[in-house]
């Protein structure tokens, strides 16, 4: 049933993919009807209690009866200062069909069986709320910037992309997923300065997380509006303001109060000077509500919903079945608040195929370097100190850096969400650690490279980089992490991260390393979180790079060592002769790139890095052959007895060589061919040449200036 | 005639030269000239007592007197250096041919000093981009001479993959270059061709790939890695895919979205029998390395172990058995060479990973005692079930509740490993052994074309009352013999 909607959503989208270029972001779900994604991508092809107790909560029906098992109960937004943020007429039509204000709003409707002037009274009455928005953005906006930090800070996690913005992954092929939330119209509702405000602080407009806070600087809340609002010009100041609203008539804000106090808006809104009503007990009787709230036609007084089938039967079966009362696994409020757009829990959830590619971060970690990490048993993974100040977004509870999508943070809320997670995954039977003073330092041994299980080949360590990628700063773990859940991570990590790329280090709780206390796993791993917890100094085997002992150092002749080198290329052959002259040549391009003076190569990376980078030579005095066109295709080297190389190169007709060798503190450099012309050669910057040319020969000599 | 004897094991194994620790070479202490790091990264043998050792920092070190138990008498001379990270070494003549990341180049002793003086391209033709994950390996040389080469896929920056042939396998061209034959590789680490000379190589658990493969390499065929889908669009591509394999479904039924889309030949199933496979070496050694010639020996990395392959047509196309068969190795094991005496050539590095054997690096040499293991030499499948040669008569007694069988696949996707599907416990209906004792037949009620069949055995014995070397094998039955 859903599936088929989806279906002709997906046929009505491909043409505005297509053919409406100035069609800002792809919109979602074009069907009517109120829009729940974590309904739809989980509860909309079985009729379950589940699917309807997330309705029950994000329609707000709990609002009215109580009784909702999600965690953080739905609100409505705000409606202060509704007159200088949002037009008056788009209000009205959004209060009499919220579905053309923005599709898929769960906003019911509530002003049907009104007159016309009752609904303009309760316009105004709106209007009269708060004194308006006093802020003007001063920055200069920015919309290709925030194009990319809606991309990849997260927004499209839960909304659709842009049909210009290719994700970074797989095909590159612009997808919209059927569960992404539309925004309304948004030149229509609203005003530059207004969005950039809410951006900046969604929560003091939307208090129930369901929008979360994203922790964003002004620049950038200006940056994503003017992306979203299209706005292509830098001086926000040009931007369209909302247009006044007249001053309410007090007679007719009073008639409109009194219309919005009895139909309980104050339920799901906050409104000043105004109560929620008594709630109303369900009747638990399914075709009582059919006829109510759920009936396919409005019933004046009641909230009308425009409920597709599904959507009814999924509340019918919830309201007639055995209600959870609480959320015992997580798998209500996950889906009620989005969480699992991006997170995997259990299993469940984590992005989409269409939102996956646009997921970015460290790609040398796989996967876990860019996508969010899962919420499996996340109560028994994190401290509870921990947790609460990651919902909250204190300082310093970011440590994922490379993690391009960012987690929002839910202040209002961290405690409650907190202690949930903290009961609903509490593990009483976990094995503890049992940490022994004396085996400190055999916990800086295991977390290191000299005996250990090689720790820092791809953890970080405070500032200390890794010695291969850069996965996670282990030195603070013990502030985030309960010890009796590491223990069991180590032993079996991909029962926790499907997909990581960590490493069982005891397969199976065996150490792999024996001759380390006993080769006693548990003991082992309790080494290593007392030195987490409390050693000085850093793991073994970070290399002291400064001691050179990875330089190579050309004595009684010539040093080849091939590299990726940085402005050269992945085919560089570098060359250090004794006495302190070097070159690199590029053998993609058959030619010598650069020449330096002063040391030769630190070899390190190169041979001992797993992930070997693009290395640098050991001097500042570098110059630069000037781009030519190759003489030949390149064909390897000789070396002679000195270890001097000749390169040789072939272009179809005739072979070429260059050999290199110093005398004097002098780089000489000899171009031979075996018929025709002589090849056009180039030189570098910083020397004298002094050219001298033969039959078939052509020596340039070198000499620093 | 094989001789068996309960008290002396079937393989020996001698450590030529182990890192002392677990990272020797990177040690704080150890510097450049301070002895051999020996980090095996490709192995041929040059002569009747010397031994060619690529190692990954990038040189080649001859070592002569290889054979010799007493460790004095082992030389090791460096005959090549500054290559970049060089991952296989094959014999051409006179000349080695070794395989660096951005080309394939032919090492020449012109003077027969002992020293490489030459360093000449012999191919290149693939995009190198600097991603680390971006390894070549080869040249291995199949039954009709052609060179082969496979390329990595980059880890990370995946739009790398899209740049010349990464996750590709191919020959090399008479005009130097890289000739593309086949994709859908991931971490194609191990070459090596069978008796006959088809070639064939391992590929790694990772992305797209649930647990270590053993293909048969080809032309003209997707081994299901779609990271390596870029280069179709290459000009050069020698086929496209008449369609892309539809993905998260079960194997078996992945396979028939796409003619293209191939399954391995024998499935080595993950922790059970390792977790990433690395160099295939056959056994060809007239029983000077037991009675098992003719199969595939495939090198494991993080378990520090030597796996068995049985490979058998049915309708034209390798499918087979693997079976555990040497363990406890000092490192990863990473290359298989076999010396002129018949004795198979372990070499090993840890690099980058981590591994059960703890060294960093280690060469190590095992000679067949000449008492064959009680092992199950040869799975084959049969219309209604199996049938098991034994290396030496089966004590039919124990025959009675000696053997259990499951079946089970793998999910088509793009996860990074993936757990084994759909399985079910089958029947054995009938285990009827032959008058000699070594061969079994097993009726089994259900097989499954498309999965793999794990054969459990528990108590089973041998006439002179020896237990299996190891107890368990798993036939990848992709097709069911009529």
């Amino acid at each position: 049933m859903k599936g088929d909607r989806f279906n002709s959503v997906w046929s009505r989208i491909q043409p505005c993919l297509v053919l409406v270029s100035g069609c800002l972001a792809l919109s979602g779900t074009v069907a009517a009807g109120p829009h729940v994604a974590g309904y739809e991508r989980f509860h909309a092809d079985a009729l379950t209690v589940e699917g309807g107790a997330v309705l029950f909560s994000e329609l707000g029906c709990a609002s009215c009866h109580g009784g909702s098992a999600v965690v953080v109960p739905r609100q409505g937004p705000h409606l202060v200062d509704l007159a200088s943020r949002v037009d008056r007429e788009w209000v009205r039509e959004f209060l009499k069909d919220p579905e053309t204000g923005r599709e898929g709003s769960t906003m019911p409707q509530m002003v049907h069986g009104l007159a016309a002037e009752e609904v303009d009274a309760v316009v105004t009455f709106l209007g009269s709320l708060g004194k308006g928005i006093k802020y003007r953005p001063e920055r200069h906006a920015n919309a290709e910037r925030g194009s990319a930090l809606y991309h990849e800070k997260g927004c499209i996690a839960c909304h659709a992309p842009t049909p210009d913005f290719h994700p970074p992954h797989g095909d590159g092929k612009v997808v919209a997923s059927p569960l992404a939330i539309p925004h309304p119209d948004l030149k229509k509702k609203t005003s530059l300065e207004a969005l950039t405000l809410f951006l900046a602080a969604p929560s003091a407009y939307r208090p129930d997380g369901r929008m979360p806070h994203f922790p964003l600087d002004n620049q950038e809340a200006l940056d994503i509006a003017s992306h979203l609002m299209d706005f292509q010009a830098s001086d926000p100041r040009e931007a369209a303001t909302v247009k006044q609203w007249p001053t309410g008539d007090p007679e007719k804000i009073a008639i409109g109060k009194e219309i919005v106090s009895r139909l309980n808006c104050a339920s799901c809104h906050t409104i000043p000077g105004m109560k929620a009503a008594e709630l109303v007990a369900l009747s638990g009787d399914a075709a009582t509500a059919m006829s109510h709230c759920l009936s396919e036609a409005p019933v004046a007084g009641l909230p009308h919903y425009r409920l597709d089938e599904g959507q009814r039967a999924s509340l019918a079966v919830f309201l007639k079945g055995e209600r959870p009362v609480a959320d015992k696994d997580g798998k209500l409020t996950l889906a009620a608040m989005n969480c699992y757009a991006c997170h995997d829990r259990d299993g469940i959830g984590g992005p989409t195929v269409e939102t996956n590619p646009y997921f970015i971060g460290d790609e040398g970690i796989g996967d876990s370097g860019r996508l969010a990490p899962p919420l499996t048993g996340i109560g028994h993974k994190l401290r509870r100190d921990w947790m609460e100040d990651v919902f909250a977004g204190a300082e310093g509870s970011r440590v994922r850096p490379y993690v391009k999508t960012q987690m929002p943070v839910y202040p209002a809320h961290a405690a409650v969400l907190t202690e949930w997670l903290d009961r609903i995954d509490a593990k009483p039977d976990a094995i503890p650690l049992t940490e022994r003073k004396e085996d400190l330092e055999a916990g800086r041994k295991l977390l290191g490279i000299h005996g250990g299980v090689n720790c820092i080949t791809c953890h970080n360590w405070g500032e200390k980089k890794s010695l291969g990628i850069a996965a996670l700063d282990m030195s603070s773990l013990d502030e985030r992490l309960r010890p009796e859940w590491f223990r069991s991570y180590l032993i079996n990590p991909a029962e926790y991260r499907a997909g990581t790329l960590m490493p069982p280090l005891w397969p199976g709780g065996q150490s792999m390393v024996p001759d380390v206390l006993g080769g006693d796993t548990d003991r082992q791993i309790a080494a290593i979180w007392s030195f987490i917890r409390e050693g000085e100094g850093l793991p073994e085997g970070f290399p002291d790079r400064s001691s050179g002992i990875y330089e190579l150092v050309p004595a009684d002749r010539a040093v080849i060592q091939r590299t990726f080198l940085e402005g050269v290329g992945t085919k560089a052959i570098l060359v250090g002769f004794p006495g302190g002259i070097s070159l690199a040549y590029d053998g993609d391009k058959a030619r010598p790139a650069l020449i330096w003076r002063g040391g030769f190569f630190d070899a390190y990376q190169t041979w001992y890095s797993r992930h070997a980078p693009f290395e640098k030579p050991l001097s500042e005095e570098v110059y630069g052959f000037p781009e030519s066109a190759a003489a030949g295709a390149f064909r390897g080297y000789r070396v002679d007895e000195a270890g001097n190389p000749t390169f040789l190169l072939r272009d179809g007709k005739r072979d070429l060589s260059e050999s290199f060798s110093v005398a004097d503190g002098r780089l000489i450099r000899v171009v031979r061919w075996t018929e025709g012309e002589a090849p056009a050669i180039v030189h570098p910057a910083g020397v004298a040449v002094e050219a001298t040319a033969g039959e078939g020969i052509l020596t340039s000599i070198y000499t620093w200036k | 005639m094989v001789v068996f004897a309960q008290d002396k094991p079937a393989y020996e194994v001698f450590e030529l030269l182990t890192a002392s620790s677990p990272n020797d070479s990177r040690s704080k202490e150890w510097k450049p000239g301070d002895g051999l790091a020996l980090e095996v990264s490709g192995m041929e043998w040059i002569g009747p007592d010397r031994l060619a050792v690529s190692v990954r920092k990038g040189e080649v070190w001859f070592i002569d007197g290889a054979l010799s138990k007493n460790r004095e008498e082992i030389k090791y001379q460096l005959f090549a250096s500054g290559l970049h990270e060089p991952l296989g070494l094959l014999r051409d003549g006179d000349d080695l041919l070794v395989a660096q990341r951005s080309e394939v180049t032919r090492l020449q002793d012109a003077d027969k000093d002992g020293v490489a003086d030459a360093y000449l391209t012999e191919a290149d033709g693939w995009a190198v981009t600097g991603n680390y994950h971006a390894y070549t390996y080869g040249p291995k040389r199949d039954g009709k001479g052609n060179l082969w080469v496979t390329l990595n896929l980059g880890m990370g920056d995946l739009t790398d993959n899209s740049a010349g042939w990464h996750g590709w396998g191919g020959i090399i061209a008479s005009d130097g270059k890289f000739s593309p034959q086949s994709l859908g590789m991931r971490s194609p680490s191990g070459l090596g061709a069978n008796r006959e000379g088809d070639m064939f190589f391992t590929d790694q658990q990772g992305t797209w790939v649930p647990a270590t493969p053993v293909y048969h390499l080809r032309p003209g065929v997707f081994y299901g890695n779609q990271e390596s889908l870029g280069s179709l669009k290459n000009p050069a591509a020698p086929f496209q895919l008449t369609s892309v394999p539809q993905a998260n479904l079960p194997y078996p039924e992945a396979l028939t979205t796409s003619p293209e889309f191939v399954p391995p030949a024998v499935w080595l199933p993950y922790n059970k029998m390792g977790r990433s496979g690395t160099d295939i070496q056959v056994i060809d050694q007239d029983g000077k390395f037991g009675p098992f010639d003719g199969q595939l020996l495939v090198g494991e990395f993080t378990n520090s172990a030597v796996n068995r392959v049985f490979l058998e047509k049915v309708e034209g196309e390798y499918q087979g058995a693997c079976f555990p068969f040497l363990e406890k190795f000092p490192a990863a094991v990473v290359r298989l060479a076999f010396a002129p005496d018949g004795s198979l050539f372990v070499g090993m590095t840890n690099r980058g990973w981590s591994s059960l054997g703890n060294r960093s690096y280690g060469l190590s040499r095992v000679n067949f005692s000449g008492a064959a293991p009680f092992a199950i030499q040869e799975m084959r499948a049969k219309p209604d079930g199996f049938e098991l040669l034994f290396t030496e008569a089966v004590d039919k007694d124990s025959l009675a509740k000696a053997f259990a069988m499951s079946s089970y696949t793998y999910e088509y996707s793009s996860a990074y490993g993936g757990d084994e599907i759909d399985t079910k416990t089958l029947e054995i209906t009938k285990v009827l052994p032959s008058e000699d004792g070594l061969t079994v037949r097993l009726v089994v009620a259900g097989l499954r074309p498309g999965y793999v069949h794990e054969l459990r055995t528990s108590g089973l014995k041998s006439d002179s009352g020896r237990a299996l070397d190891f107890p368990n094998a798993y036939y990848t039955l992709n097709r069911l013999p009529k």
